[in-house]
C-alpha cells in the first residue's frame, strides 16, 4: 500500500473526506483486507491517544484570537523605546568609560615604569674643577663621583678632613 | 565566545586604577627620608693611620667599593640625618667637608659636596633607593683617597 493510500485511510478515519470519496474508501475497505487491517490499527491508535489529547478550545474564533493578539502587540510597541532608553545611556557611558579605563591603565603602567618622583632624565653633574667624572657599578649598586679635589699638586694637607 | 565588558565593570576598573595610582603616588611621597653619610679613607696599607680613631669599613659597603682601586678602607666618621620631603639638609662630615642632600621625591636626590666652604660638585637627579650607595671621592696624599659614602637608611 502506498503512502497516498495510507493518508487517505487516515483522512477517512478522521472524517475529513467528502462523501463521495468516503464511499469509495468504504468500498475499497470491503475488498481489501490489508486496508481494513490498517484502518483497524489506526482506529485503535486513535482511541489509545485520544485519552491523552485534551483539545484546546478557544472561546473565540481563530481569526478573532489572532487579530486580538496583533492589536495587543501594537498597543505594547510604543513602550518598547522607553525600555531601551537606559540601554542607550549605558552605551554612551561605556563609550566614555572605555577610553578612560585605558587612560587609567596607561597611568598605572607609567607609574610602574617611572615610580613617583623618579625622573627618567639622567643625572647631571657640575664640578668646580675639571677632571671630575661619574661612573656607575650596576653590580655593586654604586654610583661614584671621581673628583680632582684636592688636586694632586696642591699641598697635601687635610683637605677633606681625612686622617693625616 | 565574545567577552562583554559591562559599564559597571569598566567603572569599577577605572576607580580601582585611580585608587592604585593615587595610592602609589601618596605612598611614595609620604614620610621623611633617612640617610647615612660615612667619611672614609682608602689606602693600600693594612692599618689605619697612627693616632687616628678609625675602624675598618662595614664589609657590606666594602663589597660595593670593589670597583675602586684601594685595598682597604677605614671609617673616619658616620653621620645619620633626616631630610623631609622636598627639603634640603646640609651635614658636616669634618671641619672642612660638608655634604648637602636635597630630596627630589623618593628615590631621587640632589647631592652637593663642599670643601672648605666651596662647592666642589653638585649632582642632580641621583637615584638612591635603599641598598644603593653614592660615593664622591678624591685623591689624598701618599696614594690614598678620601670618600664620602652616602646611602639611604629609610
Amino acid at each position: 500500500m502506498d503512502y497516498e493510500a495510507q493518508l487517505k485511510l487516515q483522512a477517512y478515519l478522521d472524517g475529513e473526506l467528502p462523501e463521495k470519496e468516503a464511499q469509495e474508501v468504504a468500498n475499497w475497505l470491503a475488498r481489501d483486507q490489508e486496508a481494513a487491517g490498517l484502518l483497524t490499527e489506526l482506529r485503535q491508535t486513535h482511541k489509545a491517544l485520544g485519552g491523552f489529547e485534551e483539545g484546546i478550545r478557544l472561546p473565540e474564533s481563530r481569526e478573532f484570537f489572532w487579530s486580538k493578539l496583533e492589536r495587543e502587540i501594537e498597543r505594547l510597541e510604543p513602550a518598547a523605546p522607553r525600555r531601551t532608553a537606559p540601554v542607550r545611556l549605558l552605551a554612551q557611558l561605556r563609550r566614555l568609560l572605555v577610553p578612560m579605563a585605558g587612560l587609567a591603565l596607561l597611568v598605572i603602567a607609567g607609574l610602574m615604569v617611572f615610580p613617583a618622583g623618579q625622573s627618567p632624565e639622567p643625572m647631571e653633574a657640575t664640578f668646580a674643577d675639571s677632571g671630575g667624572m661619574i661612573h656607575r657599578d650596576d653590580m655593586a649598586k654604586a654610583t661614584f663621583v671621581s673628583l680632582a679635589y684636592p688636586a694632586d699638586d696642591e699641598s697635601a694637607d687635610d683637605e677633606m678632613g681625612q686622617p693625616d | 565566545m565574545r567577552i562583554r565588558l559591562v559599564p559597571a565593570t569598566l567603572a569599577f576598573g577605572f576607580v580601582t586604577a585611580l585608587v592604585l595610582a593615587a595610592g602609589s603616588v601618596f605612598s611614595a611621597q609620604a614620610g621623611d627620608s633617612k640617610f647615612q653619610a660615612i667619611l672614609a679613607w682608602g689606602t693600600d696599607d693594612t692599618k689605619p693611620p697612627e693616632g687616628k680613631e678609625s675602624k675598618p669599613l662595614d664589609p657590606e659597603i666594602r663589597k660595593q667599593l670593589k670597583s675602586l682601586k684601594w685595598k682597604n678602607y677605614f671609617e673616619v666618621r658616620r653621620v645619620d640625618f633626616v631630610v623631609p620631603p622636598g627639603a634640603m639638609k646640609k651635614t658636616n662630615m669634618s671641619d672642612k667637608c660638608e655634604i648637602e642632600v636635597k630630596d627630589l621625591g623618593s628615590p631621587n636626590i640632589e647631592v652637593a659636596l663642599f670643601g672648605k666652604g666651596k662647592e666642589v660638585t653638585r649632582v642632580k637627579r641621583v637615584p638612591l633607593p635603599k641598598g644603593e650607595i653614592f660615593v664622591p671621592y678624591g685623591n689624598a696624599p701618599n696614594e690614598t683617597a678620601w670618600l664620602v659614602i652616602l646611602r639611604r637608611i629609610e
